[in-house]
């Protein structure tokens, strides 16, 4: 049970706008916002038990660079890293960015996803287990990332998931083919 | 022959699975703690105490109930932490304890009285002589039948007893004595009776090599997959193996179970619940399956014909090979 655009590469005028990001100091920024979410609901990463020491490399293989994430709480760290840089890695999950950030939101069943193959996974298969269950109960929205609340954090997580969404679509030759009958 | 309307009881591997079950229409969601106290530990699954609290408040909330596996076999002279989660469900306000170990139905049994007694498929009782010492000796209440029995097989049994019956109707399945696997114990050195898992993910590795890729487990290869080709999680009795000249799925088809064309017959044969394996899986699927079975019982309920109920589960069959199992036996 795998939906159509699962597998979609990221279109080419949102390629464009990594350059500037990458410019953008990611890892740190995005090092802060799992702390502070840490911080806020430190529940979320108990579930991953011995495996939050563990490292992530995560590779969007759509973009030009790849992460390491080790989810240990109020000291998790993020680092952009290039996609050479596996060696220190417990796991390793490689796959379009789209489908990886559908993973974060629950849009996707990261079980379906890697039982078809569209993302790929190595190394510890505990520690992706442990990551994947997590993930799957956090129910994630853009906001909780950016520690955001109230009617501010509504408004964040329509602008993002709704990009996201046509960011998917851009991406879906299916849907770009039924667009002019629509 | 169950005179009442036929309970669907639903699997959740998380809190937010649990929420998800009840909301699609469960009306019972089963789940464990996060131990080997339960026959689905796996890493990053299934429930702390306070959790289970909130589970079972929000379930109770909305007319559901919450039944709490406690279902492997406690070690010996380490009865403590299988005691303690039975302590810990009814203070949690659990409406019924699902175990096998005698131990905990005798714990529960002497300490618990408010909590119904569910005897878990892991005890593998499917004559009326078995079923009834577990009722008579420890009060158990239901019985999870083994996924080993015909439909007719458990009509009789339900005329010969006096204690409800569970039966599986949705996903996987463990080939005959449900969960004593020694070839388990044999390749990974765990007990999936005591530990609560048959392919402990540590032992788990998906190696990719020139033309496929191979899915071991604690080194023994199970299966191998061209590119491309869906891969599975390797389970043993699932896996394919060379015996003389030929390879093939030695012990069992990599296929699950969907008895969802049987609901109607299988509440004719006296069955009080209907269940779903699968909490391991998430949140997502387990909304789409439950949300199926929910429509499906209730038009059995309502009197709906074989093809309505088909045409209801139709999308549940797709992706993957399936099975009527032993409910349609035909080797007899």
């Amino acid at each position: 049970m795998v939906p159509g655009n699962t597998d979609a590469k990221l279109p080419a005028v949102f390629r464009l706008l990594f350059p500037v990001i990458a410019g953008v100091p990611l890892g740190p920024l995005l090092t802060l916002s799992l702390r502070s979410l840490a911080g806020r609901e430190p529940r979320l990463f108990e579930r991953l038990g011995e495996h939050r020491s563990a490292c992530y490399f995560i590779d969007p293989i759509d973009l030009a660079f790849a992460f390491t994430v080790v989810p240990d709480g109020e000291r998790s760290i993020v680092r952009v890293v290039r996609k050479s840089e596996t060696a220190t890695s417990s796991v390793q999950i490689r796959g379009p960015i789209l489908t990886l950030l559908s993973l974060l939101d629950g849009t996707l069943d990261g079980d379906a996803l890697f039982f078809s193959r569209i993302i790929s996974i190595s190394g510890r298969t505990e520690a992706v287990l442990a990551l994947r269950n997590t993930i799957e109960d956090a129910e994630l929205r853009p906001a909780d990332l950016l520690g955001l609340r109230g009617a501010l954090a509504r408004l964040v997580d329509t602008g993002i998931l709704g990009a996201l969404g046509i960011a998917r679509q851009l991406a879906d030759p299916n849907s770009r083919r039924k667009a002019p009958e629509a | 022959m169950t005179s009442g309307r036929m309970e669907l009881v639903c699997p959740a591997g998380t809190p937010a699975t649990l929420r998800a079950a009840v909301q699609a229409g469960a009306d019972a969601v089963y789940c464990g703690f996060r131990d080997e106290t339960n026959a689905r530990n796996f890493p990053g699954l299934n429930f702390s105490g306070e959790e289970l609290a909130e589970g079972v408040r929000f379930a109770h909330d909305h007319g559901s109930k919450v039944l709490v596996a406690i279902n492997t076999f406690a070690r010996v002279n380490d009865v403590v932490l299988w005691k303690r989660a039975a302590d810990m469900a009814a203070e949690c306000g659990a409406n019924a304890i699902i175990a096998a170990d005698i131990a905990v139905l005798d714990h529960v049994a002497k300490n618990h009285k408010q909590v119904r007694l569910h005897l878990s498929v892991q005890a593998a009782a499917a004559t009326p002589e078995a079923i009834g010492f577990y009722a008579t000796s420890f009060g158990v209440r239901r019985v999870v039948l083994p996924r080993v029995l015909s439909v007719q097989e458990i009509a009789a049994l339900n005329r010969a007893i006096d204690v409800e019956t569970e039966a599986f109707v949705f996903g996987g399945l463990c080939v005959m004595i449900e969960g004593r696997c020694y070839l388990s114990s044999y390749a990974t050195g765990k007990s999936p009776n005591l530990n609560g898992v048959c392919s402990p993910p540590e032992m788990v590795s998906y190696d990719d090599e020139p033309s496929s890729t191979a899915a071991r487990l604690s080194g023994f290869t199970i299966d191998r997959y061209e590119p491309g080709e869906p891969v599975g999680y390797p389970t043993l009795c699932k896996g394919k193996f060379k015996a003389g000249d030929k390879t093939s799925y030695l012990f069992e088809d990599p296929v699950s179970l969907n008895a969802g064309g049987m609901i109607a017959g299988l509440k004719a044969a006296g069955v009080t619940a209907l269940k779903i394996e699968g909490r391991q899986r998430g949140k997502g699927y387990v909304t789409e399956v439950v949300r199926a079975f929910r429509k499906a019982v209730d038009a059995v309920e309502q009197g709906g014909d074989a093809i309505e109920i088909d045409r209801i589960l139709a999308g549940q069959s797709e992706g993957s090979r399936q099975t009527a199992g032993a409910y349609s036996k035909k080797w007899r």
